[in-house]
């Protein structure tokens, strides 16, 4: 079960989470779901249920007042059915999943302490899925979408404003999504001044089944 | 004569326009509501609040919240459904707020602006015992991993004041404590909860039925408009839902027996004079008692209770009485004055005694039987007055002794006026009775459980255990009050109950627990989190943590500020009111599967205790019939003491062993047929005695003045009356109404009986007693 109180900070966990699935969502500067025969058909189109994403981050986390970021980088995994897997490799490693029932932290002895957990975190997964179909629909609900015009084409930028009706303004300010074929770099501003900023690379498509370590994670299961 | 009708009609005049102003104007509501009458005695200021008390405040604040849970097989549909019928009881009048924990973002930076600046004096359960037992490790670990954690509340402000993350482990605890569910997920069914909060003068103001008329509506219309109807199901509960059902069918009840009694008590006048005029005088009188005690009420208490109003209602069984009595006296060339003279005395003694046994009620420190008390003495009196003048102002009309009624009585009549007992015999008879009586009350099975007192409602019943079963919500608020001398003892207190209760919510008898305690650790215990923290945290893992952050750890100040439970703290948070109550701090349970064991588990700390509302309750009631049974054997002995000084011992007590029989016989009879013996049963007994009373006093007076044909036939008349208008209420669906029925169905014809048999009416039987 989900307490409200911790509401928000799936709310923040799992903007994240949504950013990193629009890594994978084809789409123009307009905001638009592109045409098959568009000429922005050349992006990749949308991942399927039978795919998944696998790449590399690196998170810089600015705090208001400090100079220096709180920098970690590492690996991610993601599943438009399963979920996403986040895993720092330095300067700690560490696991976070995040799947349809919640957050959860994979301790070193394999077990997995859960975070947040809920049966509303289907929602967020199944947002996801309308977006990974280049809906943006869904994603108007909870933000006030604006796309904006980049010099250079194919790459585009979207900046997501949370609305004022669903608790996620209290977490996030603004989003700053960046990208050309894929997402390459998004900036999360928090009403505290702190910022994320989380650049993505070496994002590569692949066809299901997961690995079974991947896989096995994804369903909470230990080694 | 008829200036005195006059002034005394003007009088009532008054009176009514000010019952109906008190009522309409919403300065004195009409309560249907049981327990808004319960923990109102007067008691003494500075001793310890009493149990009934405390859960009438508790139930007082949860009667403002109801709660829908919602139910699809989808997840979409469920939300989808869900905002909308929020959104569309947000906007029904009467609702003050609606939130839906499974969506709502929830008040965390209010929560982490309020405890941030004490980070360093909290622990969880979790991390106090790591530390206790040395281990920082893995709290400086989690530390570490949370600096680059994706999902993570971390910030400038959070790292300055807690380098530990020390406060999400608190805060996350404290959300399991508080056990309030957002989405549950069962054999892929989902639900969640719509918390519905009422503006608190809903019931004052009587709104309560259309607003829970309306909530129906939207339940029914999302019902009708859901997509894929199939595992789409709404359950609702709240105190709301249950009063407004409880009044429906109570209110449904006495309206269709009103009707019949109004119609028959018409149909028994007319059919007896053949004149609308003892139709009209009749109800002038009971009007006229009516009035008045909803005057007087009104004007003492700030409200009336229904159960009150049906109790004052039985004036009409007493007043009519009043009215027959004189109606039936003989239409001959006697003045009115000279008419109601011959019945002056009886009446007298028949409202003499009446008062007395109401008035026994009235020093009751119970609200409910102060309210009946007031309300019947003073309908009483004025359907006294009324009888004495305003009847001898309408022109007299004769009974017409060869109509159906009176052929009927007569033939009733002959057969008891048969009974002719020696006069030695009616005395031990009486002696008997009284006997009898006394160990019947003391010695016959008793229920005050208050679940067998109401209609009940099988639906929302099941609703309801489905709510708590899914959700661990609504239900019986079973508590744990706290009590001590000041507010750090009760902390400590809490904290304790807290440790007891672990092992039960570990294996599932109690779904959760949540006090003061939770919110507002004791300074004993900050003072324990902060020296675990400094020894086994800072002292061993800060200099390792140092090299990360961008800050300077400081070691955790000694003489930093307190986090106290104090106005601030209840400024912040309102809803922190819920868990104290004057000097008493409450822990609320959720989901409790075995009270017994609660109660066990926190049986060795003296300042707590297992308080079980409806228990309480229970035994509130048992309290006010104990006062009643004790107000009804005062009345007896106050009216023993007067007829034995009227009509001397034997034929006294012979007096007082009609209604005594009456009694005697309702309750053995109700015994037979399963009625147990509540206050409610107490309550009717009363107004046997009171009515049985006026019978044999009628019957005794009458063979002072002569008229003793036609008080008979009053009597009678006034019998069919009262059964029209009490025993009717047998056939009601309300068991606590339909006992009451019961009583007074058997009771009055009994009383009329033995009115018979202990007060002879032969003229050798008079000739020897008078």
């Amino acid at each position: 079960m989900t307490h409200r109180w911790f509401v928000p900070l799936a709310v923040s966990a799992l903007t994240l989470f949504l950013v990193a699935m629009l890594s994978v969502i084809p789409a123009r500067a307009d905001g638009t779901a592109p045409k098959a025969d568009s000429p922005s058909a050349a992006m990749p189109t949308p991942i399927s249920d039978q795919q998944y994403l696998t790449g590399t981050f690196a998170l810089d986390r600015h705090l208001d007042g400090f100079d220096a970021p709180l920098t970690s980088t590492g690996d991610f995994t993601l599943s438009p059915r399963k979920g996403l897997i986040w895993q720092n490799l330095k300067p700690f490693p560490d696991t976070t999943v995040m799947n349809d029932q919640g957050i959860s932290r994979k301790h070193d002895d394999g077990t997995f302490e859960t975070i947040v957990s809920g049966a509303r975190f289907h929602q967020f997964i199944a947002l996801i899925s309308a977006v990974l179909a280049g809906n943006w629909e869904p994603l108007s609900d909870q933000f006030t979408i604006t796309p904006t015009k980049t010099a250079t084409t194919p790459n585009w930028q979207v900046t997501l404003a949370p609305k004022n009706n669903n608790g996620l303004s209290e977490q996030v300010s603004q989003i700053v999504v960046k990208g050309d074929e894929f997402v390459t770099h998004v900036t999360l501003h928090k009403p505290s001044g702190d910022r994320d900023e989380i650049t993505l690379s070496n994002q590569t498509r692949h066809d299901l089944p997961l690995p079974d370590d991947l896989a096995n994670l994804l369903s909470g299961n230990p080694d | 004569m008829a200036v005195r009708g006059g002034i005394w009609g003007i009088f009532l005049l008054i009176m009514a326009t000010f019952a109906i102003w008190q009522v309409t104007s919403g300065n004195a509501r009409i309560d249907g509501d049981v327990l808004s009458l319960i923990g109102l005695e007067k008691t003494d200021d500075t001793a310890r609040k009493p149990d009934i008390e405390t859960v009438r405040d508790l139930l007082e604040n949860d009667a403002n919240q109801a709660i829908i849970m919602v139910s699809a097989n989808q997840q979409d549909m469920l939300e989808t459904a869900t905002r909308a019928l929020a959104s569309d009881i947000a906007n029904i009048p009467g609702t003050k707020s609606v939130s839906m924990p499974g969506y709502d973002a929830g008040n965390l930076a209010r929560l982490s602006d309020f405890y941030l600046p004490h980070a360093q004096s909290l622990l969880s359960d979790g991390d106090r015992a790591l530390l206790r037992d040395g281990n920082g490790e893995p709290v400086y670990q989690n530390a570490v991993k949370t600096l680059y954690a994706p999902a993570s509340m971390l910030s400038a402000a959070s790292l300055r004041a807690d380098p530990f993350s020390l406060l999400p482990g608190f805060l996350a605890e404290l959300g399991d404590k508080l056990g309030s569910s957002g989405i549950v997920q069962r054999d892929n069914h989902f639900h969640t909860p719509i918390i519905i909060s009422l503006t608190p003068d809903l019931r004052r103001q009587g709104r309560d039925i259309a607003w829970v008329g309306k909530v129906n509506d939207a339940i029914a219309n999302a019902q009708s408009t859901a997509d894929q109807p199939d595992g789409f199901t709404i359950a609702k509960t709240g105190q709301v839902f249950f009063a407004v059902a409880e009044a429906t069918a109570a209110k449904s009840d006495v309206q269709r027996i009103a009707i019949i009694a109004t119609l028959g008590i018409f149909a028994m006048v007319l059919s007896v004079f053949f004149s609308p005029l003892p139709l009209i005088g009749t109800l002038i009188t009971v009007g006229s008692g009516l009035i008045a005690g909803i005057a007087a009420v009104t004007l003492i208490f700030d409200g009336i209770h229904a159960i009150a109003l049906v109790f004052g209602a039985s004036l009409i069984g007493i007043s009519v009485d009043y009215a027959l009595h004189y109606l039936v006296l003989p239409a001959d060339e006697k003045s009115p004055t000279a008419r109601i003279a011959t019945i002056r005395s009886g009446l007298s003694l028949g409202l003499l005694t009446s008062v007395c046994g109401f008035a026994v009620l009235a020093i009751s420190p119970a609200i409910l039987l102060a309210q009946i008390a007031v309300y019947s003495i003073a309908g009483l009196i004025a359907a006294y007055v009324t009888v004495l003048f305003v009847l001898p102002l309408l022109p007299a009309r004769s009974v017409k002794h060869r109509s159906l009624i009176p052929r009927a009585y007569q033939k009733l009549d002959d057969t008891l006026r048969r009974l002719q007992l020696p006069r030695l015999v009616r005395g031990v008879g009486a002696l008997a009775i009284l006997g009898g009586f006394t160990v019947c009350v003391l010695f016959i099975p008793t229920d005050d459980d208050i679940r067998h007192l109401g209609h009940g409602n099988a639906p929302l019943t099941t609703q309801a255990r489905l709510i708590g079963d899914t959700m661990g919500m609504g239900g019986n608020p079973v508590f744990i009050r706290i009590d001590g001398a000041d507010s750090q003892t009760r902390l400590q207190t809490g904290e304790a109950v807290q440790n007891a209760l672990r092992p039960l919510i570990k294996d599932g008898t109690v779904g959760s627990a949540f006090g003061l305690s939770d919110m507002i650790p004791s300074i004993k215990r900050q003072d324990e989190n902060r020296t675990l923290i400094k020894d086994h945290l800072y002292e061993a893992y800060a200099p390792k943590l140092a090299p990360l952050l961008p800050i300077n750890i400081q070691t955790p100040n000694p003489d930093a500020p307190y986090l106290q439970a104090d106005e601030d703290a209840f400024a912040k948070f309102p809803e922190l009111a819920n868990l104290r109550d004057g000097t008493t701090d409450i822990v609320r349970l959720n989901a409790v599967t075995d009270a017994n064991a609660v109660a066990m588990a926190i049986g060795d700390i003296d300042a707590a205790r297992l308080i079980n509302p409806r228990a309480t309750i229970t035994d509130q009631f048992a309290h006010y019939r104990n006062g009643a049974t004790m107000g009804l054997a005062i009345a007896l002995l106050i009216a023993g003491i007067l007829a034995i000084a009227r009509y001397g011992l034997i034929r006294g007590l012979c007096v007082l062993g009609t209604p005594a029989g009456a009694m005697l016989i309702a309750l053995g009879g109700a015994a037979a047929i399963g009625i147990t013996i509540n206050f409610f049963t107490i309550m009717a007994l009363f107004l046997v005695f009171a009515i049985g009373a006026d019978y044999v006093i009628f019957f005794s007076e009458s063979q002072k003045h002569g008229q003793q044909d036609a008080t008979r036939f009053a009597v009678f008349l006034s019998l069919i009356s009262s059964i029209l208008a009490f025993g009717l209420l047998a056939s009601s669906s309300v068991p606590v109404v339909s006992a009451i029925g019961t009583i007074m169905a058997i009771g009055l014809p009994t009383a009329w009986v033995l009115s018979y048999a202990m007060c002879p009416t032969s003229v050798k039987a008079d000739q020897s007693d008078v």
